[in-house]
């Protein structure tokens, strides 16, 4: 494990919760790698950091579906960002860090 | 003498037996062995088992009460009672124990690891802190039928509440009631807040009942949030039910907490925690 992995990567306190934290969460499928923003407590998601656009999720969805491969949010092939996807998005500047 | 006739007789009648049918036998056994408390839990039957069927039931059946009475001990500590009381908080206030303001010393857990689910499970890591707490997919609660003494399972590592809530598979921890069990300690390093229940986990999921059946019912005290897809509820209690906990929490001195906010996805529970 590197010096990255023990942080946690975030945007903000999440708005609709209060108690989660608005991470990006990284889908990598078919070879192509899109970020979102994913609440670590509600899960409510954003297309990115700037958060003005939720992804709508369905109340019959027991796992919300990653707005790119349309799999579970917690599937294999997600994780949450690293500081690299985190840049390479460009969303660096909106983002804080905080060891675990 | 009569004995070692019997011995003799056996074997000579495994000797007949061809070896391919031997072969087949023993791993009848062994497979019998292996799925019979299985398959009567899963289909509601009652085979014996092989220690029945050897005349070794006694010992067996003593096994399972003391595993029973275990548990049963540990779901009723004096925690269990306070927070219990605590939960169902419409009570008068003539029981002060559940005034209990938060402790100077909050409950502290481990820091959360980062790593995706699938690359490292998390049910492979000790929580030393939360003895009283099992994990649901293991099942160790389920000889008393009710998982943490409050829930029904209905389905392959799903459980239902008495007021309808549903707690299955789902969240980073893999499992919602995994993901809930974070806000029974204190994460101090974690940035903003995070709302921390004083008591153990059956309390905690008798709190979060109460709160839905309550909000859901619009009681006062109450509300009831639409958002994407979730509904979020929350109710408040007349008696701390927890504090403050995270960077948040540690900064104000981690003051006590006495609303209940639940996030559900139709039936199905997504979060809850103090706040």
């Amino acid at each position: 494990m590197n010096s990255q992995d023990s942080k946690i990567i975030y945007v903000e306190s999440c708005p609709i919760c209060g108690d989660g934290l608005c991470r990006i969460r990284i889908c990598i499928s078919n070879q192509k790698v899109t970020g979102f923003i994913l609440c670590d407590e509600c899960e409510a998601m954003w297309t990115d950091p700037f958060m003005q656009e939720r992804v709508p999720t369905n109340a019959d969805e027991t796992d919300p579906q990653c707005p790119s491969c349309r799999q579970s949010i917690w599937g294999k092939n997600m994780h949450w960002a690293n500081i690299g996807e985190v840049c390479l998005l460009g969303w660096f500047d909106q983002v804080q860090m905080v060891d675990e | 003498m009569v004995q070692k006739q019997r011995q003799d007789a056996a074997i000579n009648a495994l000797r007949m037996i061809p070896t391919k049918w031997a072969v087949i036998i023993v791993v009848a056994i062994i497979g019998y062995v292996l799925l019979q408390p299985q398959i009567n839990k899963w289909f509601g039957l009652s085979l014996p088992s092989v220690a029945s069927l050897v005349g070794d039931e006694k010992q067996t059946s003593q096994k399972k009460q003391e595993k029973f009475d275990s548990n049963e001990k540990t779901s009723t500590t004096k925690a269990d009672s306070k927070a219990s009381k605590a939960a169902t908080e419409e009570k008068p206030d003539k029981d002060d124990s559940v005034n209990k303001a938060p402790t100077s010393q909050p409950r502290v857990s481990q820091p959360r690891d980062s790593q995706p689910r699938d690359s490292q499970p998390r049910d492979s890591q000790p929580r030393d802190s939360q003895p009283r707490v099992s994990q649901p997919t293991v099942g160790v609660e389920r000889d008393s039928e009710k998982v943490h003494g409050f829930l029904t399972e209905i389905g392959r590592n799903r459980f239902e509440s008495p007021a309808g809530l549903v707690y299955g598979p789902g969240s980073e921890e893999g499992h919602r009631l995994k993901h809930i069990e974070r806000h029974l300690e204190d994460q101090p390093k974690r940035p903003g807040s995070h709302g921390v229940f004083e008591g153990d986990m059956h309390a905690f999921l008798v709190a979060i009942d109460d709160a839905y059946s309550r909000a859901k019912s619009g009681d006062k005290g109450t509300k009831k949030i639409q958002d994407e897809g979730s509904t979020i509820y929350e109710a408040s209690f007349k008696k701390p039910i927890g504090f403050l906990g995270g960077q948040e929490g540690g900064r104000k001195r981690n003051p006590p907490l006495k609303q209940l906010r639940v996030v559900v996805r139709g039936n199905s529970l997504i979060t809850a925690f103090p706040f």
